[in-house]
């Protein structure tokens, strides 16, 4: 079983990941992440916005409301600088974790 | 289409946080929700369906509750809140009734004011010894850090519980009696709940209050000292 430290450490860089590519609304991200991932990671609201607001107060995003072209309210979230330092150093960790793993099942590379 | 809003006011209404940032958080769920709906309505699901596939976005509304307040506020939040509030105040509940019993255990007679049914019981010592209480509630707060609202609100806490007890029990009693095919005089109980909320609610809060804001007096003429003389 994942334990919560993997399971929020995986949710954290996918998060950071999708928005170095841009700002997104708390939806869209979700949709994205389960678009990109192909279904195997998604996001419910419960569990989704309680990560959001935490990296929010690390200071990795930022959240901001901005009307879209629909004329609906959204709150959008940003990577700050600091996210974006972060991102690099999570990035490594997790290919270390995945290339020892791999040497450890011998799973083969996808 | 369900009024999400509404529902998410609704199910995070305890949300202790400022009115303005418990506002931001409700909107923003709220607008979650709706665009979860609509896309599943695109993908051709009915309404009923859509509702409850977007319901399940959260399975566990008071775990939501916890765990955002969590993230806005740290868990140390919920920590400060246990010392501040919750322990001074158990703590006051506690003590007065401890004291309470072995007064009576000692074989202290209330001292009784008025006639008949409208006789309202008061036990001095037991109010003075609320004044240490709640004075020492206020302190404990206080020194956790807790802010002027918290200290009152520990030194007060007996009453508090005591105040839900009393509306919790006629209701009840109310229930009960009629089960039992008694007739219910509402004059008498009126005149109950006013005699037992005087003795037992008014004048022993009160007594806590004093005791609450004597030691806050206290605590903050410290303070002034300790800032004047630079310690």
């Amino acid at each position: 079983m994942i334990g919560p430290g993997i399971k929020r450490g995986t949710a954290e860089l996918a998060v950071l990941s999708v928005l170095e590519d841009g700002p997104l609304h708390g939806y869209e991200l979700a949709r994205r992440i389960e678009q990109q991932t192909k279904g195997t990671l998604r996001f419910t609201l419960a569990a989704l916005y309680p990560m959001l607001y935490r990296m929010e107060q690390r200071r990795w995003i930022h959240g901001s409301w901005e009307t879209g072209s629909n004329g609906r309210r959204r709150r959008c979230y940003r990577l700050t600088a600091e996210g974006k330092k972060k991102l690099s150093p999570i990035r490594q960790e997790w290919a270390e974790l995945f290339h020892a793993l791999r040497r450890l099942t011998k799973v083969p590379h996808a | 289409m369900p009024d999400w809003q509404k529902l998410v006011s609704q199910r995070l209404s305890g949300l202790a946080l400022d009115a303005a940032e418990k506002e931001e958080v409700h909107a923003e769920l709220a607008a979650h929700l709706e665009d979860f709906y609509e896309s599943l309505r695109t993908k051709g699901l009915s309404e009923q369906a859509a509702i409850q596939q977007t319901q399940a976005q959260v399975a566990n509304w008071p775990d939501l509750r916890r765990k955002i307040l969590i993230a806005k506020k740290g868990r140390d939040f919920m920590k400060k809140r246990l010392h501040q509030l919750w322990i001074p105040g158990f703590l006051t509940f506690i003590l007065s009734t401890v004291f309470l019993m072995t007064l009576q255990k000692l074989g202290f007679r209330p001292r009784i004011v008025g006639d008949g049914p409208n006789a309202i019981l008061f036990c001095a010592p037991w109010l003075a010894s609320l004044l240490f209480v709640g004075a020492l509630g206020a302190y404990l707060s206080s020194r956790a850090g807790g802010s002027r609202g918290a200290a009152l609100f520990a030194s007060v806490f007996p009453v508090l519980a005591l105040t839900t007890a009393f509306l919790l029990m006629f209701p009840i009693d109310l229930i009960v009696e009629r089960a039992i095919g008694r007739q219910v005089d509402f004059s008498l109980v009126a005149t109950a709940i006013l005699r037992e909320g005087i003795g037992w609610i008014l004048v022993p809060g009160a007594a806590l209050l004093a005791g609450g804001l004597l030691a806050q007096f206290l605590l903050s003429q410290r303070l002034t000292s300790r800032s004047v003389t630079g310690n």
